[in-house]
């Protein structure tokens, strides 16, 4: 994939977890813009510049997340939410605030890759 | 002694090259060391000694110059380094790759949820040993645990797969590679067992560690558990004794004589050497005595001889002998007689049989006396110990040594028993001693029950215990009943 694709928005509490998202990214030839608290998060929303992909790993964070995601929904930025668990009610309530699916953690890289490749293309 | 093996196996064997363990009974187990560029897996429960033994194996290394490289992915170099100087260890040589987590590790900024273990960290860790491997070329590697790995591979198979790939780089890179594992019932070290070329198991139970080969591919090896010490050296290892089919060993014929013409006209000469004697009886009947008075003949001879004591105090022993005419002292002295008092529970059978072994194999000997056969029972730690001094009688036996076994038995007098152990099956010859009640005084009366080498009197003597030494009398050919203890004069 190359660099020439718009970058992709990674949001999560834990830094070595977005370090680590970015390092397997950027292998893949993607930049990465990356927010560890909910204000840097609105603030890059609230900016000018575009992103192909928005992935969002809720641990950590209140149900205000659910208020920034619908904000990514609404200016067509391709949602992504990042699960620490396999439960129904937080698959509903992504999908319900503009996700277009949910991952479990641990991600196998390849599964993500092979996601994010398909959706950046979609998009 | 090697078991008869064909011939075409034994050359293969010598050529081998091994590599010394560090630990000289370890060694003797396998024959000379382990094997060559091969990995060996180390198992055994937390506090067994396998991180000893690890290094053992690496200093061993260091010290002739090989390169040796520890690789821990567990306890950090910082602390392995302050357990092995607690214990006296030099690791100058060794050198350390450290992948045991960082304190940082523990704090947000190391810790992830977000990728499994196997994505994030098998690159990494890879290139970090296979740079030090290329670069150190170690000759020697310890890796304490591999079992780590299995949480750096996605499945069994990658695991099982990797583990394979790992240790064939290390042996044909030239590396002989000894590796821990840690296991549980939910998650066992089998497929370890497997890939390895031999296995060493340690095990730790109450106050007894045993140290086994279970597996030791192209090579011979001592089977079954030696005891094991963990201590201010280090570890040391005692293989057990296995009673072997001696072959091409040199007997030298004679005949040890104790000095008592009567006592020598009974056994036809005197005790041969390379045969086993109990001399059995009641207490305070005189055995001990009769025994030392073999040794003191010898001594005359300047010849060596050990008494191993497990029921009375050096000192005693000393003085009561030299209040009988057995100089133990000047003996002791002029270094023809060694007594080695044993501490009650301090030994394995296994260590007790190598402080035997090298006793005779360093400083020779023509007797060994073990006093007592119950007291080596009740002192010695461990089970079956009737086997392990037959193992250990046998052995002596082989070395040419005369072996005197105490044996006491119960009943002062009433119906005969040569032993009340069963360990007359492992006598070459017996020596009994008895006391008769005649006329109200107790007598002491001595016969011979068996001799395998030679004919040997039947009848009983009486004898006396007196300062001026053991006087044995004339054989008792007029009395009946002796064996009962109470004798009667024949009519």
């Amino acid at each position: 994939m190359g660099t020439s694709t718009l970058p992709i928005l990674i949001v999560g509490s834990n830094v070595r977890n977005l370090e680590l998202l970015a390092q397997f990214l950027k292998k893949e030839g993607y930049e990465c813009i990356s927010a560890t608290k909910l204000e840097q998060f609105g603030q890059i929303l609230a900016g000018e510049d575009r992103y192909g992909l928005a992935l969002v790993d809720i641990a950590g964070f209140d149900r205000s997340i659910w208020g920034y995601c619908e904000q990514c929904s609404n200016q067509n930025i391709p949602l992504l939410i990042i699960s620490p668990q396999q439960v129904t009610s937080i698959r509903q309530e992504s999908m319900s605030h503009g996700a277009q699916g949910v991952l479990f953690k641990p991600l196998v890289v390849k599964e993500l890759v092979n996601l994010v490749n398909s959706m950046i293309l979609e998009s | 002694m090697v078991q008869v093996a064909g011939s075409s196996e034994v050359i293969s064997q010598q050529s081998l090259e091994r590599l010394p363990t560090g630990i000289v009974g370890l060694d003797e187990i396998l024959k000379g060391g382990f094997v060559a560029k091969r990995a060996y897996l180390l198992h055994g429960n937390p506090g067994s000694g396998k991180t000893t033994l690890g290094l053992h194996f690496l200093m061993a290394g260091a010290k002739r110059g090989d390169q040796a490289l520890y690789i821990t992915m567990g306890e950090t170099e910082q602390q392995i380094r302050e357990n092995a100087s607690s214990v006296g260890f030099d690791l100058t040589g060794i050198k350390f790759l450290d992948l045991a987590p960082s304190p940082d590790f523990f704090a947000q900024l190391q810790s992830y949820d977000i990728f499994s273990p196997a994505d994030v960290e098998r690159d990494p860790t890879t290139e970090r040993i296979t740079a030090e491997v290329e670069s150190l070329k170690p000759i020697r590697v310890f890796i304490d645990a591999m079992t780590h790995f299995r949480y750096l591979s996605s499945d069994d198979l990658q695991f099982r797969r990797q583990t394979h790939s790992f240790l064939r780089f290390l042996t044909d890179s030239g590396a002989t590679v000894l590796f821990t594992s840690e296991y549980s019932d939910k998650q066992p070290d089998d497929d370890l067992q497997y890939m390895s070329d031999g296995i060493v198991r340690l095990d730790h139970e109450h106050d007894t560690r045993t140290i086994s080969v279970t597996k030791f591919r192209g090579s011979d090896f001592i089977g079954g558990s030696h005891s094991l010490r963990l201590g201010a050296k280090g570890m040391e290892v005692f293989p057990r004794l296995v009673p072997t089919i001696e072959t091409k060993q040199e007997f030298v014929t004679g005949i040890l004589s104790s000095g008592i013409p009567e006592l020598d006209e009974m056994v036809h000469g005197g005790l041969e050497r390379g045969t086993v004697t109990i001399l059995t009886g009641p207490t305070g009947v005189g055995k001990t005595t009769m025994g030392m008075q073999f040794m003191k003949e010898a001594a005359g001879r300047g010849e060596r001889s050990v008494i191993y004591t497990f029921e009375e105090w050096t000192e005693a022993l000393l003085r009561r002998s030299a209040n009988i005419n057995i100089p133990v002292a000047a003996m002791v002295e002029r270094g023809t007689l060694s007594v080695v008092q044993i501490e009650p529970l301090r030994y394995s059978p296994d260590e007790f049989a190598r402080m035997v072994r090298k006793d005779v194999e360093d400083n020779g000997a023509s007797i060994v006396m073990i006093d007592s056969i119950s007291g080596y029972r009740l002192s010695v730690r461990g089970e079956d110990l009737l086997r392990h001094i037959h193992a250990l009688a046998k052995y002596l036996q082989s070395k040419n040594v005369a072996v005197i076994l105490i044996n006491e038995v119960d009943d002062i007098i009433g119906q005969f028993k040569a032993t009340e152990i069963a360990a007359s099956y492992m006598a070459d010859n017996i020596i009994f001693f008895r006391y008769l009640e005649i006329h109200g005084e107790l007598r002491r009366t001595l016969g011979v029950l068996k001799k395998r080498h030679s004919d040997f009197q039947k009848t009983m003597r009486e004898y006396e215990i007196t300062k001026y030494g053991i006087k044995v009398g004339k054989p008792l050919t007029e009395m009946r009943g002796i064996l009962l203890g109470v004798p009667q004069i024949k009519e």
